[in-house]
């Protein structure tokens, strides 16, 4: 099918008294030789619109370029189709918006925004949907906990075939191990009954839930869409289909025997939250050490975590365990002394109700650092700085000390069955420069076959990485959702969101899976990067920084893409020193012809250009918002968006920089520990590439400060003007590109 | 404000001390308190007290019965309910300083001027139906002793010569209201009803 282009221009929202519009749409006849252009002052209105429709019917138009507003605004008014390739020029927040109206150089960069689209027409075309073979629409949940459960009886409502999967003899999880649970309902005062087989009962009697129990998962191989599982079960093993994983694994409580200075082991009358949860399950809860009823029970919280030599996090859950279990103490008899020390009693969500309860019931909140805990035959003393009272005190005659030991993320730990390998599967880095992997621990859980390791990548503390704040469920490894407290530590009714959120994740990866489409963040992407093998290196670059192992490899390093399980960030894109992968709407040459359309003045003109790639997530938008709320910034400034800044090819900046542009300036989200960054690794693989250009800037002749790096988030779009006007600054103070004319 | 550490040995925790508080009529709602501070911010005369009404309520926790009662926080009081309406535990603390003075005038923690002043006042009402300025202050400094009458009179003299100028002090003791045994009938059985509630 060949090309025909039509350009519309629309000169409503002020576009129109600010530009020369004929003059733009000269760039677009004369200069790109576009068979349609035409230009209209209203053209998200239906007249408008009815203009483009009537053209892609009568006269074939299929690349429609729209010159007006943001493509972030009307997306749903310009669809015409997936057959119609559509580009848009923002003329309004990022040149009106931001510029003097009526101005030669305005009128210049509207034109080379113009051209830069244009051009990048040259190498665009529809992206064809990676459909895979068999596609299963079936979810599996890993883990018959509370989370996993609830996951699997919402799946399976919303019409899922679910498989879940169990290591224990029965579901239940640590519901099997509760006396009573907090409240999931109001008015949150009341401990509730765990309702076990009621829960249990459910997923038996749906017939779209298959159990497997005894069960442990042997290998997780294929992607999204296409997972096949070999689920161990005693010696038999069964293999299923399944579209997306729900890993609902789980934690286990903090191991108490490393809590000897608050009395573990020391004293019988020194027991865990869960082993006062057994107590209570026998029906009395009795001095473990002459089966005497307690009259005097303490509990200490943060035994463990919030502890820099034991879990420096918060377990989350233990303060609200600890109130329910001090209202057993008082349900069993109603005059006996409670205390609970504290560092800070976070019942976070409904439970202040619940906190509340507990005080009614004459429960005593004590803040204070335990210092020591004693037994004397049986009667405990603790020994704590009373942080309010500012004064050492004692509470003596303790029948029973109740540790809330916190929790530790079942992925956290090293299977020993697998030879009890310290470290992670390290990617054999032939680049000095090139980002640690993230830990992999061998947990044993999914046995993923990717060439990044065999479990989830994890953060910090064994909790598996994801992007807290946009995806707290996307793992980095697509299609498969962490949910409950494996995720982050949280009590059980977060654990019920949690599942719900995850179960519905799967569900639109399954979806989203089977019509070829990116799952998120770019949710809805139908491109997927293809690999010319015939030039292929084997240089093990693309197999070794896709964040998310969506890259195998043959056993000749020979690149395997999985494209389910890809997000389409371009990091792949980026990495390739031979340039051999690119997307149907995004690739090397591509971004090297925008770049290439900008017009560079001579050096007498004594106008530089600065051309800045944004990336799509953040600083694309905070570039817009700039423009709405009317912030001007420097009129020397080209942007061309990119999809993450892990896309960036070096040969760009190399580009730019022989065509005579004056700087580069990359505009990336926030990395590190709390990165912002949406595909995680990408702005921070563009900042180690960037590292290695100053070479290649100073073999040019040119300073290597004129290539620079900086995070925007989307907060930040009221510093964009300084940003930019600092950089373009320091250019100015550099002089011209002496490659300019060349 | 009086430094709370009240000893340097490790102080014993002892709840019994705040059963007894939480007997009171208004004492249940004091399990609610959380120790946020927001009574002891809000206070009007917290400069006067020993301790912020957080802090006695503290000291009732820990079970430090005699640093409690001898805490002038109840009696500085002044119902001004600032900290009644910001309490995010919704503890009427007013009512609960009233609840305290009742409770430690039932105990003999009498020594306080305040103290002596509303027991004073009680009097004069349940003697006459009506206040009179100087019997009350008779009752008063019969109960607060020679030396601060003395002292009391000296210093107020200007007041009480500008009361008597303008007649807003009489000498003479006014006529009881009528139907003063009505009046004693029922605070009888109202104060008869309390002490069987406080029975049970």
């Amino acid at each position: 099918m060949s090309k025909k282009i039509g350009v519309y221009i629309c000169s409503g929202c002020g576009i129109g008294d600010a530009l020369d519009v004929s003059a733009l749409s000269k760039v677009a006849t004369k200069e790109y030789k576009a068979p349609v252009c035409k230009t209209d002052a209203f053209l998200c209105g239906k007249d408008g619109v009815d203009i483009i429709k009537k053209d892609v019917a009568e006269e074939g138009v299929n690349y429609v370029v729209i010159a007006g507003c943001s493509g972030r605004v009307n997306y749903d008014v310009f669809d015409f189709g997936p057959s119609v390739v559509l580009e848009r020029v923002n003329l309004r927040e990022r040149v009106v918006w931001t510029q003097e109206p009526d101005d030669e150089d305005t009128q210049a960069m509207a034109e080379d925004y113009m051209r830069i689209t244009l051009a990048k027409l040259k190498n665009l075309e529809a992206p064809v949907p990676f459909i895979g073979e068999e596609v299963s629409k079936r979810i599996m949940v890993v883990g018959g906990g509370l989370a996993g459960m609830t996951s699997a009886t919402e799946a399976a409502a919303a019409g899922y075939e679910v498989v879940l999967v169990e290591k224990e003899e029965s579901l239940g999880g640590w519901l099997k191990k509760s006396y009573k649970i907090a409240p999931l309902s109001p008015p949150y005062t009341n401990p509730e009954e765990t309702d076990l087989a009621g829960r249990i009962k459910k997923i038996e009697d749906n017939p779209n839930i298959k159990v497997y129990t005894l069960a442990s998962i042997e290998q997780t191989a294929g992607s999204p869409g296409m997972f096949d599982v070999t689920i161990k079960q005693g010696d038999a093993a069964a293999t299923e289909r399944v579209g997306a994983i729900v890993l609902a694994a789980g934690a286990v409580p903090y191991d108490p025997g490393k809590l000897e200075h608050l009395g573990f082991g020391a004293s019988p009358n020194v027991i865990t939250q869960a082993q006062l949860e057994e107590l209570a399950q026998k029906g009395c809860i009795a001095r473990p050490s002459d089966g005497k009823a307690v009259q005097k029970v303490a509990f200490i919280q943060c035994a463990g975590s919030r502890d820099q030599e034991h879990l420096s996090y918060c377990s989350a859950a233990c303060c609200v365990e600890s109130i329910k279990q001090s209202l057993y103490v008082k349900e069993q008899n109603p005059e006996a002394a409670v205390y609970v020390f504290y560092k800070d009693i976070r019942s976070s969500g409904q439970y202040e109700h619940f906190y509340k309860k507990a005080q009614s019931e004459g429960v005593i909140f004590i803040k204070a650092d335990v210092t020591g805990v004693s037994d004397d035959g049986g009667n405990i003393t603790i020994e704590a700085d009373d942080l309010l009272m500012g004064s050492p005190t004692m509470a003596d005659e303790i029948d029973l000390v109740v540790l809330a030991n916190g929790m530790v993320p079942a992925t956290a730990f090293e299977d020993p069955a697998l030879g009890g390998e310290a470290q992670a599967e390290v990617a054999a880095g032939s680049d000095q420069a090139a980002p640690a992997p993230a830990p992999i621990i061998k947990s044993n859980i999914l046995n993923l076959q990717y060439r990044q390791g065999p479990e989830l990548p994890s953060l910090k503390y064994g909790f598996p990485d994801s992007h807290f704040i946009c995806f707290p469920y996307e793992t980095r490894r697509t299609g498969i959702y962490a949910a409950g407290s494996v995720r982050r530590p949280m009590d059980m009714a977060q654990a019920v969101e949690d599942a719900t959120g995850a179960a519905l994740k799967a569900i639109q990866c399954v979806e989203m899976s089977a019509r070829g489409m990116a799952v998120h963040p770019r949710s809805g992407d139908l491109s997927y990067p293809e690999f010319q093998m015939n030039r292929c290196t084997q240089c093990k670059r693309c197999t070794e920084e896709c964040p998310f192992g969506a890259i195998n490899e043959d056993e000749k390093s020979n690149p395997l893409p999985n494209p389910t399980r890809c997000r389409r960030c371009g990091t792949c894109m980026g990495a390739c020193p031979e340039r051999i992968i690119s997307f149907k709407n995004y690739s090397v040459p591509m971004v090297g012809n925008m770049l290439k359309a900008i017009e560079v003045p001579e050096e007498d003109e004594e106008k530089p250009r600065v051309l800045i790639f944004a990336c799509e997530n953040d600083a694309i938008p905070a570039l817009d918002m700039a423009g709405i709320n009317r912030l001007a910034y420097s009129k020397w400034i080209r942007i061309i968006p990119v999809r993450c800044l892990g896309s960036l090819n070096l040969i760009w900046v190399n580009d730019a920089m022989s065509k005579g542009i004056d700087g580069v300036l990359l505009m990336g989200c926030k990395h590190g520990d709390d990165y912002q960054c949406h595909f995680m690794k990408g702005s921070e693989l563009a900042g180690i590439r960037l590292s290695k250009v100053s070479e290649t800037l100073d073999r040019m002749g040119l300073e290597s400060d004129r290539v620079y790096m900086t995070e925007v988030s989307i907060m930040d779009y009221d510093k964009i003007p300084k940003i930019v006007g600092d950089f373009v600054d320091k250019i100015e103070k550099f002089g011209p590109n002496p490659m300019k004319g060349f | 404000m009086t430094d709370l550490n009240v000893s340097s040995e490790p102080v014993k925790y002892n709840p019994d001390f705040a059963k007894e508080i939480y007997a009171l009529e208004s004492g249940e709602h004091v399990k609610l308190c959380m120790q946020c501070g927001m009574c002891a911010l809000s206070c009007a005369t917290r400069e006067e007290m020993d301790y912020s009404p957080r802090k006695l309520f503290l000291l009732m926790r820990v079970g430090k019965r005699e640093e409690f009662f001898k805490a002038n926080t109840m009696w500085m009081c002044s119902t001004c309910l600032m900290c009644k309406v910001r309490c995010p535990r919704g503890i009427p603390l007013a009512d609960v300083m009233h609840d305290l003075k009742s409770h430690a005038i039932k105990l003999g923690y009498t020594e306080r001027p305040q103290a002596t002043f509303y027991q004073s006042f009680w009097q004069e009402i349940l003697n006459k139906g009506r206040v009179f300025e100087g019997g009350l202050m008779a009752r008063y400094y019969l109960k607060r002793g020679w030396s601060e009458m003395t002292k009391g009179l000296f210093e107020m003299r200007d007041l009480g010569m500008t009361m008597l100028k303008h007649n807003r002090m009489p000498l003479k003791s006014p006529k009881s209201i009528k139907g003063l045994k009505s009046m004693k009938q029922i605070i009888e059985r109202a104060q008869a009803q309390m002490h069987r509630e406080e029975g049970r």
